[in-house]
């Protein structure tokens, strides 16, 4: 590790810090409809769109209503994506005329990108045509993203509001999502892009005459390996920068090109390394100061921010510290960072980000439910590998997805009030709410849905020859590949342990169900907690009353996630990577 | 064929859904 590497990643936090507020209370007048600099321009465009559909935008919905319209409009909106997906070689902007995307892996795709996982079980840019990227992919990336954020937006609601069972419209709060966040940001961030080298155009991939014609081994459909010469290269393009702002900002993670934010058209400066990841964290923090100005408790919000911080330094340290002492078994080579070399396990990673940036990066996209990746996280040391991992199980309530880290750090946060009340001998209350035993049993199921998908999966996978088929190394790093499947799948995440081969008919349709489940069968409950605490009264704090401010709570609230997390998967992760760590330490490597 | 079973699929989820949405609410109203 480096003076240099720590700077940068307490930069980034330092930068994280203060952009909270602006962002958090920009967030706060879009949604409360309070007067923005961007009304002049957008009210006109709101109305508009209000009118053509026929929204009441003063109406407002019980929590049931709400969570309903979301889900017909994800599933309308799943569908269409299937739709373009298998039509794409008869529609336009399709310059490579790239054939139908077959049907398993249209289905898996489709459920990936609407539930804002973005799992890509195939190369981008050998499968989608630009059509299919531009009005398929980058639309869910934009409406995933929309959707995530006014889910938590209900659910602070119903945390502030008593008396009441409505929570908002969901029609109008993804209107003013997109029209006043995220299309504003992504126009001038893909600028940003554009700036550093990213490329966006609409032209045909160019190909190269190679300089030095590389001769390869090539082994055919009947086993038989071949020697080929190779001299030319195809070098893909197209509107790349326009996705890639929102797939950091809406947290989304889906690359237009196969190896992400590693492609020097996606991520080509040290700069844009910075950009992407601040555009990752920008929104789950700044809605940690939403929750606190939403529910008249701003010292509750910076509590709630503390307690992702601390586990987002402990997971960054832990990852570099694995990444940067290298592995042993590279017994003879000098792995000491130098100022000609970065030193450590650079297995996967670029030349150009290191090891601090990477592991940043690693650490980043999965605490938030990203999945955008700039190395390889298959070909990180065991110890490193588990860190990504862990982040995913504990729910990605580090910062997390855009809204679904707030609402998901929700359910910790009545979780932890819950075993405070127990301990105290009173009934739990948060922010003058009582939490009674409808709130806990509807965390629960928010909790025991990921557990439920992510273990049973895992289970049938490794069991039977249609998931083990996938694994490309044996042992319990085979294992690994396959947890990781799962917990990225229903966590929502997408990046990958990516030597696994995800693109069969198994891999692609319990992905998919994985992703479904862990989206939707999940908010459903933490929306009931939130229409159930809207109805309440308020309850005048008391001396017995378990304060959410301070740093009794944030070390509560962390124990509680850990806890969680740890009962929940540390088998999983001591036959996989522990296991590899030691057997590593041992000599043997898989 | 299979374009028909996927998108019966994709229905289906979304149905049970909104019956999970349901449950919740009705689980609201009962003790256990």
């Amino acid at each position: 590790m480096t003076a240099n590497g720590w700077c940068q990643i307490f930069v980034f936090l330092l930068v994280v810090l203060l952009i909270t507020k602006p962002v958090g209370l920009f967030l706060t007048r879009v949604f409360n409809r309070e007067k923005t600099f961007l009304d002049p321009a957008l009210r006109p465009i709101e109305k508009l769109v209000y009118r053509l559909t026929g929204i009441d935008e003063q109406r407002e919905m019980r929590w049931t209503e709400y969570t309903v319209a979301m889900l017909l409009f994800s599933g309308v909106s799943m569908t269409l994506l299937y739709l373009i997906e298998r039509t794409q070689k008869w529609l336009p902007f399709n310059p490579r005329g790239f054939p139908n995307v077959e049907p398993g892996l249209a289905f898996g795709t489709a459920a990936s990108f609407t539930t804002n996982t973005n799992w890509q079980a195939y190369v981008p840019e050998t499968t989608m045509s630009y059509l299919t990227q531009m009005a398929g992919l980058a639309y869910h990336n934009f409406v995933s993203a929309a959707v995530g954020i006014v889910l938590a937006i209900a659910v602070v609601r119903g945390i502030a509001r008593r008396d009441t069972d409505k929570l908002g419209n969901f029609w109008v709060d993804t209107s003013r999502c997109l029209l006043w966040v995220l299309l504003p940001v992504c126009v001038v961030g893909s600028l940003v892009f554009v700036s550093q080298g990213v490329v966006q155009n609409l032209k045909t991939y160019t190909t190269a005459q190679l300089l030095d014609p590389q001769t390869v081994e090539v082994t055919g459909a009947d086993g038989k390996t071949s020697t080929q010469t190779v001299t030319q290269q195809v070098i893909a393009q197209g509107p790349v920068a326009s996705q890639e702002v929102i797939k950091e900002f809406g947290t989304n993670g889906g690359g237009f090109f196969n190896v992400n934010s590693a492609h020097p058209f996606e991520n080509p400066t040290p700069f844009s390394n910075f950009f992407e990841l601040l555009l990752i964290f920008a929104i789950p923090s700044g809605l940690t100061y939403t929750l606190g100005r939403m529910t008249g408790s701003e010292r509750h919000g910076w509590a709630v921010w503390a307690a992702m911080a601390f586990l987002f330094l402990v997971a960054t340290a832990a990852l570099y510290w694995a990444e940067a002492r290298g592995n042993p078994l590279l017994v003879g080579v000098d792995q000491r960072p130098s100022a000609l070399q970065s030193g450590g396990n650079m297995e996967g990673k670029e030349v150009r980000f290191g090891i601090a940036d990477s592991a940043l990066f690693a650490a980043v996209t999965t605490d938030a439910s990203c999945g955008a990746v700039n190395s390889m996280h298959d070909s990180f040391t065991p110890l490193g590998g588990m860190v990504p991992l862990i982040n995913i199980m504990l729910g990605e309530v580090v910062f997390g997805g855009v809204g679904a880290g707030l609402y998901g750090m929700f359910v910790f946060i009545v979780l932890a009030v819950f075993i405070a009340g127990l301990m105290v001998g009173r009934t739990p209350e948060y922010l003058g709410k009582k939490i009674e035993s409808y709130d806990v049993k509807m965390a629960m199921l928010a909790v025991l849905v990921l557990t439920f998908t992510i273990l049973g999966f895992s289970a049938l996978a490794v069991v039977e020859r249609f998931g083990t088929a996938g694994i490309t190394n044996p042992g319990p790093h085979g294992l690994t590949q396959i947890v990781y499947a799962y917990v990225s799948s229903a966590g929502n995440n997408g990046s990958a342990f990516a030597g696994i081969n995800a693109n069969t008919l198994w891999y692609n349709t319990t992905t998919a169900v994985a992703q479904l489940l862990g989206r939707f069968f999940m908010i459903i409950p933490i929306m009931a907690m939130a229409g159930n605490l809207a109805s309440k009264k308020i309850v005048p704090e008391s001396a017995g009353t378990f304060p959410v401010t301070g740093a009794l709570f944030t070390t509560l609230l962390v124990s509680t996630i850990l806890i969680v997390g740890a009962l929940t998967f540390f088998p999983a992760l001591s036959l996989g990577p522990i296991l590899e760590h030691l057997l590593m330490s041992a000599g043997k490597a898989f | 064929m299979l374009d028909m079973i996927f998108i019966a699929a994709t229905l289906l989820a979304f149905a049970a859904g909104i019956l999970y949405v349901r449950a919740c609410e009705k689980l609201r109203g009962t003790k256990l």
